[in-house]
């Protein structure tokens, strides 16, 4: 078993490390950028195809150990081409690597339960595909530079072209175990792809967004939390795999990738999204391992890596680099099917039904910002600078006044603002602070206030920019893109900011004029809470989250248990409710905020 | 030339009025959109800085350089004039399309970047030509000067052209996000060069006192370099007290310029120049102390702040420029502009000040701030309309290149 286990350690870290990572890092510069790598992609993937389709054609138990072997050799030399080669040296090296590690992985696939039989094979999954996981997310190895990534991957390589030969496999057995039966492979086809799809599309965010990458990959404490998080869900999988609940696996897997998307939209902490999408990859990379294995059926095991391994993974990447974002209908979708084709048997329809609503319900929340990609938020950048945005917004805020901080804040060190090309510091406000609006409006506000800045905010001397947004033009989902990551990463500090804030006591104590506040809520808040706080404003059947309708029942954000009620509702209107629609109004003074939180407060009584 | 310069001195001021119409009432934005208020910023700043504010100091080298025994000296110098133009109005239509470095003054980028630098290049060349042509008719000292005036202008493209990349950003007050008090203070030694040099041009200023000028630049320049240069805030007591050396330049100024040779008609734009001279220096001073940095940084006040260097102090002294170059008679519109661009520096500076804590009535156009940009309005309309008589007037009387 420790020789399978080692197998599937060194196929597992090699594809992690080098595959997914070192080789597309060391062809990046030679190639001129990422989206220029797609071609070499397209050889990788396609050669991954077809290694994996010769390897099910020319398969048999008595060759496994030479054919395994002989995968990692190519394996060693696709890393070994890679190492300094220019460009030639890069296609080709991406054709062998592709073929190579294919071919390996059916073969070892094909031949695993022959090794260390049915009963323990979860846990030599789980074992394996753990500890590739982990020891890819240990910081000497994960920020090593691409060319000692590259040299460990070889040396994996080799290492397992070292355990192929200690393998002894014995004699296979059918696999007829319920978790099979009752769904046929192309059941499983669908269930991995969808997870597959998922997970890359996911993976790619992560990797394009700053704040993301930065909060998932960076610190020895947080790589150490990975990599025991990949490992216990990894073991824990496996054990889950040998007790015959490959269904359930599959389906935990898909419930936290999806949770994590979920979180991340509602705008929870990330630790929480980091470990549901670390305990998903886990789950469904070890039934992936563990599936094909099981069957042993080399043909199956090529279909699988095929369409879902190297065609999920185009898809999902494909997907996110299109459209900038995983459409929350995407998620809610990938976990409907999942759910769907792990519960949909005859005369079971009923359990299915409960997780594919809970899915398609997740279709109605838009809560947050979806996350855009680095190229988006550039162009973004680019549209910001070339409309003159600068001319009006600053993103500078003073440290040393407490007003604009407690409106805008927190404030960002000059350095990373120095850093960006050109800097966009201004130097003048005909409108507010953007440093931080990320965490202040919404994408769904950003779009409907450029489209029309006088529908939102009455009385805006900004221009309209409904012409970003014409059909086939992007410019406009690309500022709101940029927009929205400015300051993305501040929201507890922002949220700490709100929550220290109480209105003066001046302004708890000034009289109510009550006509004047009206006539200041139909200005401000009856664009889209309606003239008489029905939640009937021009802009409400345009928002996801409808304004509540204050007249007939209560306020829903304001706290039964609140201590002063009032406190809360000026606080909501001072800085709105992060995550949905519901803007701050920041800049307007105590007296004034408190006047409008009677007034609401009185509208639903 | 200066048809040229008060060409540009009125595209820009018309575009300045209807940036402060589109202030007024954004709703225009709409039937000019995709060219809205962003887009057209930059060709106010940057044609009033390189049409309006350079143009007449090129005219005055021009003047100084030009071998006029050359049959084609007339000629070199409109190509040279034309060029310049071509650049600024190639440059608006890039900023137009959107392509800007995103740095203010300092918008060239992409195809347009290289433009100016290249009008320069070409300016500089004709002059070297000239002044070498007639070397032999300048004395010794006429010689020198023009070979250093030279030597420092050489530079001037690739610095221009350098520092319009989006990678280069100069020293940043890292408690107000803007200037450091060592950067105003090089900007502004950088006019008192350009004016201290056009009086050594024009023949203005007196001899006698040419000395104080000088010895108290090279005091300043050796106060300028030995203050922090670096990301310094304005708490910082050296970046204050150096800035503060300028306000020896007010009497300075008049002790120099004052009673010196030149064109009757030019002394009350003189005149005017050193007034707004004082106001631009002590309001500056002011503007940058703590506390009150912390309440004009980034608004209106420093647009009114902005005017009252360019519409005040540098249109008054290029007007008496293109005035002692013969190009203008300048009898009309001083009164009209000083006035408009008294008000409208004072509604400005009076609105950055009330601006403060009242910045919702400003985002949501609260009547008082209509009435305020209403005036404005007016003001810059009636600068507008001063600047048309002047460029009528060039074009009528100007006998000057």
């Amino acid at each position: 078993m420790a020789a399978a286990v080692a197998a599937i350690v060194a196929t597992y870290g090699y594809f992690l490390l080098f595959a997914e990572f070192a080789f597309l890092e060391l062809a990046k510069p030679l190639f001129g950028g990422e989206l220029a790598l797609r071609p070499l992609l397209a050889v990788l993937g396609a050669g991954g195809v077809i290694g994996s389709l010769l390897a099910a054609q020319g398969f048999t138990l008595r060759r496994f150990r030479g054919a395994l072997a002989g995968g990692f050799v190519g394996c060693a030399l696709g890393a070994a081409l890679a190492l300094g080669a220019g460009q030639t040296g890069l296609w080709l090296a991406g054709a062998v690597v592709g073929l190579s590690l294919g071919w390996t992985t059916v073969v070892l696939s094909s031949g695993l339960r022959a090794t260390v039989g049915g009963r323990r094979l979860g846990l030599c999954c789980g074992l394996g595909t753990g500890l590739a996981y982990a020891a890819c997310n240990i910081p000497l190895v994960f920020a090593a530079p691409p060319q000692v990534q590259t040299v460990i991957a070889l040396v994996l390589a080799a290492g397992g072209a070292l355990a192929a030969g200690l393998m002894q496999p014995g004699a296979l057995v059918a696999a007829n175990e319920p978790d099979h039966t009752p769904r046929g492979w192309f059941s499983w086809g669908v269930i991995f792809l969808a997870l597959v799809w998922l997970d890359s599309a996911g993976f790619y965010i992560l990797q394009h967004t700053p704040e993301l990458r930065e909060q998932t990959w960076s610190g020895g404490w947080t790589l150490f939390g990975n990599a025991f998080t990949h490992l216990l869900g990894a073991l824990l999988a496996g054990w889950a795999l040998d007790a015959r609940r490959l269904g359930v696996t599959a389906l935990l897997a898909v419930v936290f990738l999806v949770g994590a998307d979920l979180l991340l939209r509602a705008g929870g902490t990330f630790a929480g999204a980091r470990v549901c999408y670390t305990l998903g990859v886990s789950a469904y990379s070890v039934a992936l391992v563990y599936y094909p294995a099981f069957g042993a059926r080399p043909w199956v095991a090529a279909g699988l890596f095929a369409v879902a391994g190297w065609a999920g993974s185009a898809l999902g990447i494909g997907m996110v680099q299109d459209l900038h974002v995983i459409p929350l209908s995407f998620s809610g979708l990938a976990g409907a099917v999942v759910g769907a084709a792990l519960l949909v048997r005859r005369r079971r329809l009923h359990r299915a039904t409960p997780v594919v609503l809970i899915f398609l319900t997740a279709l109605w929340f838009s809560p947050r910002a979806a996350r855009a990609d680095e190229a988006l938020v550039a162009q973004g950048r680019e549209v910001y600078v070339a409309e003159g945005c600068i001319n009006c917004h600053s993103q500078f805020l003073r440290p040393g006044v407490t007003q604009e901080i407690l409106w805008w804040g927190p404030a960002r060190a000059l350095a990373e603002s120095l850093a960006e090309n050109p800097p966009l510091l201004g130097l003048r406000r005909q409108g507010p602070d953007l440093t931080n609006v990320g965490n202040r409006r919404t994408p769904e506000w950003q779009r409907l206030h450029l489209i029309a800045p006088g529908s939102v905010s009455p009385g805006s001397r900004m221009p309209g920019y409904a012409h970003l947004f014409a059909p086939g033009d992007e410019r406009g989902d690309a500022l709101v893109a940029y927009l929205a990551s400015l300051g993305a990463g501040t929201l507890p500090a922002r949220l700490e900011l709100a929550a220290a804030w109480t209105p003066t006591g001046a302004a708890l104590q000034a009289n109510f004029d009550e006509t004047k506040t009206r006539g200041l809520f139909v200005q401000l808040c009856a664009s889209c809470h309606g003239p008489t706080g029905r939640g009937d404003g021009p802009l409400a059947a345009k928002l996801t989250v409808k304004p509540p309708d204050f007249a007939l029942k209560e306020w829903r954000h304001l706290r039964a248990d609140e201590p002063a009620p009032l406190v809360a509702a000026a606080r909501i209107i001072k800085f709105g409710l992060p995550g949905s629609a519901m803007a701050g109004h920041e800049y307007l003074d105590d007296e004034t905020v408190v006047a409008l939180a009677r007034q609401v407060t009185a509208l639903h009584r | 030339m200066a048809r040229h310069a008060l060409g540009w001195l009125v595209a820009a001021n018309m575009i300045g009025l209807l940036l402060a119409a589109l202030l007024l009432w954004p709703g225009w934005n709409e039937p000019l959109a995709p060219l809205t208020y962003g887009r057209w910023l930059p060709l106010h700043l940057d044609w009033q800085l390189y049409g309006w504010c350079a143009l007449p100091l090129v005219g005055a080298l021009l003047a100084w350089c030009l071998d006029l025994r050359h049959p084609h000296a007339v000629t070199h110098a409109r190509v040279a004039l034309a060029a310049w133009s071509l650049a600024l109005a190639l440059g608006g239509l890039a900023w137009l399309a959107g392509v800007t470095s995103g740095k203010l003054f300092l918008e060239w980028h992409g195809w347009a970047r290289p433009l100016l630098p290249a009008a320069m290049g070409l300016l500089w060349t004709l002059l070297a030509a000239h002044a070498w042509w007639r070397r032999d008719e300048l004395g010794r000292g006429g010689r020198t000067g023009r070979i250093l005036a030279l030597l420092a202008l050489l530079v001037v493209p690739g610095a221009l052209y350098l520092s319009a990349g989006r990678e280069f950003y100069p020293s940043v007050n890292p408690d107000s996000g803007g200037a450091t008090g060592a950067r105003l203070l090089a900007s502004t030694l950088g006019i008192v060069a350009i004016y201290g040099f056009l009086a050594e041009v024009l023949g203005l200023g007196r001899p006698a006192r040419r000395g104080w000028y000088w010895g108290y630049f090279v005091f300043s320049a050796a106060v300028c370099a030995g203050i922090e240069h670096g990301h310094a805030s304005h708490h910082e007591p050296a970046q204050v007290l150096g800035l503060a050396t300028l306000l020896g330049w007010l009497p300075l100024a008049w002790f120099y310029f004052r009673g010196g040779p030149g064109v009757p008609a030019a002394r009350r734009w003189w005149g005017a120049a050193f007034v707004w001279w004082s106001a631009l220096v002590g309001s500056g001073l002011w503007t940058f102390l703590p506390g009150v940095s912390e309440r004009m940084k980034f608004t209106n006040g420093m647009v009114g702040h902005a005017h009252l260097a360019m519409a005040g102090l540098v249109t008054s002294a290029n007007l008496a420029v293109l005035i002692e170059l013969r190009a203008l008679n300048g009898r009309r519109g001083f009164w009209l502009w000083q006035v408009a661009c008294a008000v409208h520096v004072a509604v400005l500076l009076g609105l950055g000040w009330h601006e403060a804590g009242h910045e919702a009535d400003l985002f949501f156009s609260a009547p008082w701030t209509q009435a305020v940009y209403g005036v404005r309005l007016l003001a810059g309309a009636a600068m507008l309309v001063a600047s048309v008589w002047w460029w009528r007037d060039a074009a009528r009387e100007g006998t000057a290149p």
